[in-house]
C-alpha cells in the first residue's frame, strides 16, 4: 500500500503537506472529546498567512478535551496522488481523515473559494450537500467575512457563524460536546444551535420568490430566529489573542508575527463592506499590543511583527505606540510593519527608524481619480495629501509610487476616469519640479486598477456592477489618456470580479451553480490559471440561471435582498441615506468626528459608547 | 566574535523541508533562545548561518554541520544544544557544538544509507552492467550523462541498506539520487521507493568534519 510519506517524495513542496512545524500543537487522542478540522479552501501559502486561523487555532486547543487540526487545499500534484491513492483529506496535526472528525469548519475570505469548499469536502470523503451529511459524519460550519451573505452556500453548510468567532465558536463547540455526551442527533442540535445569538442555521429558513425571480421571504421555520445578530467582542485588551504562531517551514505569503491593533473602522469608505461589518471601531491598549506582539516574537522567533487593522493610521495612540514598541523591537533587531501608514503629518524620525518608506513604497490608495468621486465614495484622500507625501519621499531620494484605483464606481463619468491618468501626470510633474529630486533617475508611478463588486451591508448593495463590457471600455478610455511611459497602468481582468459580484450578492438558487461547478472539477479559482470565466458562464446557462440578474441589476431600496435577515447593526435605512448621499457626492463624517447614525451603538461598545461620554461632559 | 559550529541530526517529517527552509528554520529557532548569537550589520540584520555541506529535500541526516557566529568570545558552548534544542521542531537536534575550525570547505564525501524497496539483486544486477551512466544537471542547467559506474562499484551491503560513500566536494560531487535513477532505468515498471539516510560527512582524509 502507498502511504503518504511515498506520496509525499512526489509533490512540490512536501512540507504543505507534513505538519510538525514549530508550535503546531499535538492531543492525546484518547484525552479528546471533540475534534475539530479548521479548513482553509485555498493554498498551505495562503491559508497559514490568515490571523483568523492563527487565532482560533490557538483559542480552540485552549480548550481541555478539544483538538483543533489544520487543513488546507492540495494543490493539483498532491491531490491526484491522494486521489489515485485513496488517501482521504487529513488533518495535518494527526495526518488523520477528517471525515472522522467531529466540526469541520471553513472560513470564506473571498468568493472565488466556494467550489473549494465543495472540492475539499469530497476529497474528504463526505458529501458535499448538507442534507446528505447524517449524525455519522462531522458537522460542516462556516465563519469570516463572507458569511454575512451566505446564501449561495446554504445547500452545503450546516451552519454558519455570523461576526466574530472567539465567544460563538466556543460556545457552539461546548453546546457539541454536552450533545454528544447525550447522543447525538444532528436535528436537535441545529436547532438549538440556532438559538445562539451569531448562528445562522440555513436549513431551518424556507426562501419564496416573487415572479420576476426575486425573494419574497426567507421563512424562519422551527423555532429559528427571524434576525440573527452578529457577535462582536466588546474588549480587545481582555479577549483571548494568541501568544504563539505555527512557524510554518515554507516561506508563506505573510510569514511573520500579527498583532491586530483594533477593529472595525471609522473611515465609512461607501465600497467597502469591511468597513461597516466591523463597526464600531474597538481598540485594543498601546499596552496590550506591546505584551502581545514581544510575546509573539519570543515564542516564534520571527524577525517582523506586523499591526493589522483596516486603517493604521487611525489608531489613537499610533506614534506613542510605535515608539514603545521600538524601545525593545530595535535591541532584538526585530522589524515593526506598518501597512497603509499615512506619513503625511506623521513623525519624520519615527518614520525613518521604523524604515517606512523601504518597506512599503510609496503606496497610495485614492480609489478614484476625481475629488468629485471621491467625495462619492467617502473616501477622504486629497490630491493636496497625496502631493504633500510624494515630495516629501522624492526630497528624500524616492522615486517609485504606486497608485491603486477602483472603476465602475457609482456616479463614475468618463471624466473621473480620465481624471485617474490626470492625477499620474501630476505626481510625474511634481516629480521634475522637486529640485531636490533624485538626480538622474527617471519617475516612475505604477497605476493599478481593480474593478468594484458592490457588496452586502454597504451603501452600494442596491447599485448595479458595470458590465464587463463597460468596464473594458472605460480601461481602454484611460490606457489611452496615459502618454508618458513614466506611467505604468495594469488593469484588473473584469470577470473574476463578475463572479464575484454575482455570489456576493447571490442568493439561494446560486447552489447549483457552485454544485455544476464543482462536478465540473473547477476549484482553486483565485489562482488565475485554474480559473476558467466562459465555463463558468456555460455553468449558469446550463443551471438557467441568468448571473447579470444578480450582478448588473440595479435593485430598489423596498426589496428583499437575500442577508435581510442577517444584522450587522448597521441599518438599512443609514445604508439607503448614504447611497443617496454617494449620489449627491456628498461626504459623511467619519465616526471620530460626527456619530452618523449608522445603527452599529446597538452593540453599546467601542467608540460608540466613548463618543456618547463625551457627549455628557 | 566566536565561530560556533553546531552538528545536528535531521530526521522524520522535517527530511521534507529544503535547504532554504532549514536555513529561515534554524536563524528563527536562534532567535527563539537567550544565545548571544551574532547579527549581520546589512539593512536586514540576521542571525549569519550557513551549512558544510546542503542536504537535498526529502533525505535524512544524522551528523550535518551548521555554522553561526555568537558575540561573546568566552560563551560557554556546552550551553548550545541544550538552548537549542529546547526550541527546535521535532526531528531537528542539536548534538554538539564547538568552535568552528575546519573550513566549510574542507567537506569532501558523505556516507549514505539506502533503505530501497527493491530486492538486494537489483543492485548485483547494476553492477554486472558494462557500463552504467546517468543524467545530471550542471551548474549551467544543461543535461550531462556522466558514468557512475566506479560509484555504483562502491556500495556496499548494509543492515537492511545499501551503503555507499560519494564525494561532496565543489569541484565533484554525486547525489545518491543518480544512483535510484540507474536503478529504476533496470526495472521501469516497478516504483522504486528510497529512503536516504546521509551518515556523515568526512573531510579529504575521511575523517569526520567537525
Amino acid at each position: 500500500m502507498v502511504t503518504l510519506d511515498d506520496i509525499l517524495s512526489e509533490v512540490q513542496k512536501p512540507a504543505r503537506y507534513c505538519g510538525g512545524e514549530m508550535n503546531s500543537v499535538v492531543k492525546d487522542k484518547d484525552r479528546v472529546e471533540v475534534r475539530y478540522a479548521f479548513c482553509f479552501p485555498d493554498l498551505y501559502e495562503v491559508g497559514m498567512s490568515h490571523l483568523g486561523m492563527k487565532l482560533l487555532y490557538g483559542l480552540f486547543n485552549s480548550l481541555d478535551g478539544v483538538w483543533c487540526e489544520r487543513v488546507f487545499e492540495p494543490d493539483l500534484d498532491m491531490e491526484q496522488k491522494m486521489l489515485a491513492h485513496q488517501i482521504p483529506l487529513f488533518g495535518l496535526e494527526s495526518r488523520d481523515p477528517i471525515k472522522t472528525f467531529d466540526m469541520i469548519g471553513f472560513t470564506l475570505q473571498y468568493e472565488l473559494c466556494y467550489t473549494s469548499v465543495l472540492h475539499m469536502l469530497s476529497l474528504a470523503g463526505l458529501p458535499v450537500l448538507a442534507a446528505d451529511r447524517d449524525e455519522s459524519m462531522p458537522l460542516v460550519m462556516a465563519g469570516g467575512p463572507c458569511t454575512c451573505n451566505p446564501e449561495p452556500l446554504a445547500d452545503f453548510i450546516d451552519l454558519f457563524f455570523i461576526g466574530e468567532g472567539e465567544e460563538v465558536d466556543v460556545e457552539l463547540i461546548e453546546l457539541y460536546r454536552e450533545h454528544k455526551r447525550r447522543g447525538y442527533c444532528k436535528k436537535e442540535f441545529l436547532r438549538q444551535a440556532a438559538r445562539i445569538e451569531g448562528v445562522y442555521v440555513p436549513s431551518l429558513y424556507h426562501p419564496s420568490y416573487h415572479d420576476d425571480g426575486t425573494l419574497r421571504a426567507l421563512t424562519p421555520q422551527d423555532g429559528a430566529p427571524a434576525r440573527i445578530r452578529k457577535r462582536i467582542i466588546q474588549d480587545l485588551d481582555r479577549v483571548y489573542y494568541p501568544d504563539k504562531f505555527v512557524v510554518p517551514f515554507i516561506d508563506v505569503i505573510h510569514d511573520r508575527a500579527v498583532c491586530e491593533i483594533f477593529r472595525g473602522c471609522i473611515r465609512g469608505c461607501r465600497f467597502c463592506q469591511a468597513g461597516f461589518i466591523c463597526r464600531p471601531v474597538r481598540e485594543k491598549s498601546v499596552d496590550t499590543i506591546c505584551r502581545q506582539s514581544r510575546l509573539l516574537c519570543e515564542q516564534t522567533g520571527y524577525e517582523e511583527v506586523s499591526l493589522l487593522s483596516l486603517s493604521t493610521s487611525d489608531y489613537t495612540h499610533i506614534e506613542p505606540l510605535l515608539a514603545k514598541m521600538l524601545e525593545w523591537a530595535e535591541p532584538q533587531h526585530t522589524n515593526i510593519g506598518v501597512p497603509s501608514l499615512r506619513i503625511d503629518g506623521f513623525s519624520e524620525e519615527l518614520a525613518n527608524r521604523l524604515n517606512v518608506l523601504r518597506r512599503n513604497g510609496l503606496t497610495f490608495a485614492p480609489e478614484a481619480g476625481t475629488q468629485r468621486l471621491r467625495d462619492a465614495i467617502n473616501k477622504n484622500l486629497t490630491e493636496e495629501e497625496i502631493l504633500r507625501t510624494v515630495n516629501k519621499a522624492f526630497k528624500g531620494g524616492w522615486n517609485a509610487v504606486k497608485l491603486y484605483f477602483m472603476m465602475g464606481l457609482p456616479t463614475e463619468t468618463d471624466e473621473d476616469v480620465l481624471g485617474i491618468a490626470a492625477l499620474g501626470q501630476k505626481i510625474v510633474d511634481a516629480y521634475y519640479a522637486n529640485p531636490d529630486r533624485p538626480k538622474g533617475k527617471p519617475v516612475s508611478i505604477s497605476i493599478s486598477t481593480a474593478c468594484l463588486v458592490p457588496k452586502p451591508f454597504t451603501p452600494f448593495q442596491w447599485e448595479p456592477q458595470d458590465t464587463r463590457e463597460q468596464l473594458l471600455r472605460k480601461q481602454s478610455l484611460l490606457r489611452g489618456a496615459i502618454t508618458t511611459r513614466k506611467i505604468s497602468l495594469s488593469c484588473h481582468e473584469p470577470s473574476t470580479s463578475f463572479l464575484e459580484a454575482v455570489f456576493a450578492r447571490g442568493d439561494r438558487r446560486l447552489g447549483a451553480a457552485i454544485l455544476e461547478a464543482w462536478r465540473r472539477g473547477y476549484h482553486l479559482e483565485a489562482w488565475s490559471e485554474h480559473y476558467d470565466a466562459d465555463g463558468w458562464l456555460d455553468v449558469f446557462r446550463t443551471c438557467g440561471i441568468d448571473p447579470a440578474f444578480y450582478a448588473n441589476r440595479r435593485r430598489p431600496y423596498d426589496e428583499v435582498l437575500p442577508w435581510d435577515h442577517l444584522d450587522y447593526g448597521v441599518r438599512k435605512d443609514f445604508l439607503i441615506a448614504e447611497d443617496e448621499r454617494a449620489h449627491r457626492s456628498e461626504t459623511t463624517p467619519n465616526c471620530r468626528q460626527k456619530c452618523a447614525g449608522c445603527g452599529a451603538a446597538c452593540f453599546k461598545g467601542g467608540l460608540c459608547v466613548a463618543e456618547r461620554q463625551s457627549d455628557l461632559c | 566574535m566566536l565561530n560556533v559550529r553546531v552538528i545536528f541530526a535531521k530526521t522524520g517529517t522535517v527530511r521534507y523541508i529544503s535547504h532554504l527552509d532549514l536555513s529561515r528554520t534554524m536563524a528563527r529557532a536562534l532567535r527563539r533562545t537567550d544565545l548571544p548569537v551574532w547579527y549581520t550589520e546589512g539593512f536586514n540584520r540576521h542571525p549569519y548561518v550557513t551549512f558544510a555541506a546542503p542536504l537535498s529535500l526529502g533525505y535524512e541526516g544524522l551528523h550535518e554541520a551548521m555554522d553561526f557566529r555568537l558575540e561573546q568570545d568566552d560563551y560557554p558552548l556546552e550551553q548550545v544544544c541544550p538552548k537549542l534544542n529546547a526550541v527546535l521542531p521535532d526531528g531537528l537536534r542539536a548534538l554538539s557544538a564547538a568552535p568552528a575550525v575546519a573550513k566549510p570547505g574542507d567537506v569532501a564525501f558523505a556516507v549514505y544509507r539506502l533503505y530501497l524497496s527493491c530486492p538486494d539483486e537489483l543492485v548485483e544486477q547494476l553492477l554486472t552492467q558494462p557500463q552504467i551512466t546517468a543524467e545530471k544537471r550542471t551548474k549551467s542547467g544543461a543535461m550531462k550523462t556522466i558514468d557512475i559506474k566506479p560509484y555504483v562499484q562502491q556500495m556496499r551491503r548494509g543492515d537492511g541498506c545499501w551503503e555507499v560513500t560519494l564525494p561532496i566536494s565543489s569541484e565533484n560531487s554525486l547525489n545518491p539520487s543518480l544512483l535510484l535513477q540507474a536503478l529504476r532505468r533496470l526495472q521501469p515498471d516497478e516504483p522504486l521507493t528510497a529512503r536516504v539516510v546521509r551518515q556523515q560527512i568526512l573531510d579529504k582524509e575521511g575523517r569526520p568534519f567537525r
